[in-house]
């Protein structure tokens, strides 16, 4: 009696983990019109140990808004994004600025002053002329990898 | 008018906002002090003694900074490239971060950032910073750059976003915000003073 009822228990978990598994919701279709793009990216100079930012413009020419989920580099130990913003008397600072979102049409700029993709703890030197790979993980089109130059802003 | 008192003290207190806004803040002055820096190369200078006789374009970072550091130490730069002579003018960066922008570090951020033999990058013992920060009413606070709180070796500043020029004497004389002021503003004031 008691392995019968295990038994219709089982199924009954089963099915619903393989129904929950096929159906899924709707952002993780694995069908995405369109695509994002990044562009237009440079990172600063650093050396060994230190932090670098890289900037760059990322277009959402999907159908839906997506949104950063998670930034990562080879040659950094630490990476996220960063704003930076004026606090009071001409102050300023920077602060974690996570889970940036980008609607469908539009873009999202990283740029000096502003929202930056924070490199911390770099594994070697960055120096102009270099190029580094930055990996940038959106919620629903999953990981976009670019390769930026290394350069002084003028 | 129950209210009066307060309205009053509305007032008043907006008069204080308005006049305090409008009147720039008095420019910081040495009065005969000197403070004991070190430069990249790690030899000590006496700050601003060393760096009378010739008129200085003073600004502070740390090198930590990557996003509007690099955007103050690039304007240094265009004021540099921008003024048609540069004889007798010179360039100082002073850290706010002297536990970790020590001498070598400094060196390299020269290097990295192609700044040449015009350029003095300062740091020294913390206390001795900090008190000619306070001097020059330069603020520099840590903060937490980890959201997720992984690494508290990892910090930021924020910080005064300030180029001064200091003349001759070494005199404070002119005060900017750093990372937005147009370079030839500074090299119009520099032309007067120098
Ligand atoms: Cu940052």
């Amino acid at each position: 009696m008691f392995s019968t009822r295990l038994f219709c228990l089982t199924v009954f978990l089963v099915t619903t983990f393989l129904i929950g598994c096929s159906s899924g919701d709707p952002e993780k279709e694995p069908v995405i019109l369109g695509k994002i793009e990044l562009s237009d990216g440079w990172a600063r100079p650093a050396a060994q140990g230190q932090s670098s930012a890289v900037y760059m413009s990322i277009s959402n020419g999907t159908a839906s808004r997506d949104s950063i989920s998670n930034i990562a580099s080879p040659i950094a130990a630490n990476a996220g994004i960063h704003e930076t913003y004026k606090g009071e008397n001409g102050i300023i600072g920077m602060r974690p600025a996570p889970g940036q979102v980008i609607p469908s049409g539009e873009d999202l700029y990283f740029k000096p002053n502003g929202l930056h993709i924070m490199l911390m703890k770099l594994k070697e030197d960055l120096a102009v002329g270099d190029s580094i790979d930055v990996d940038i993980t959106f919620n629903r089109v999953g990981t976009h990898s670019i390769r930026v130059p290394v350069k002084v802003q003028q | 008018m129950k209210n009066r008192p307060i309205v009053f003290m509305l007032l008043a207190g907006l008069f204080c906002l308005a006049t305090a806004c409008s009147n720039p803040d008095v420019i910081p002055n040495f009065e005969d002090t000197n403070f004991s820096l070190v430069n990249e190369d790690g030899s000590a200078v006496n700050f601003p003694e060393d760096f009378k006789g010739q008129t200085s374009v003073i600004t502070f970072i740390f090198t930590h900074c990557p996003d509007v550091c690099p955007v103050i130490t690039a304007n240094m730069k265009n004021i540099q490239s921008q003024l048609a002579d540069t004889t007798g003018i010179q360039f100082i960066e002073i850290s706010f971060d002297p536990e970790r922008d020590t001498p070598s570090v400094l060196a390299k951020y020269k290097k990295l950032y192609k700044l040449n033999e015009q350029f003095s990058l300062l740091t020294g013992q913390p206390a001795e910073v900090d008190s000619l920060l306070s001097k020059l009413e330069i603020t520099a606070i840590k903060t937490r750059v980890d959201s997720l709180h992984r690494d508290s070796s990892e910090y930021a500043m924020k910080h005064s976003n300030t180029i001064y020029i200091m003349d001759e004497e070494g005199r404070i004389r002119k005060e900017y915000p750093a990372n937005v002021v147009p370079p030839e503003n500074v090299i119009e004031d520099l032309q007067k003073i120098r």
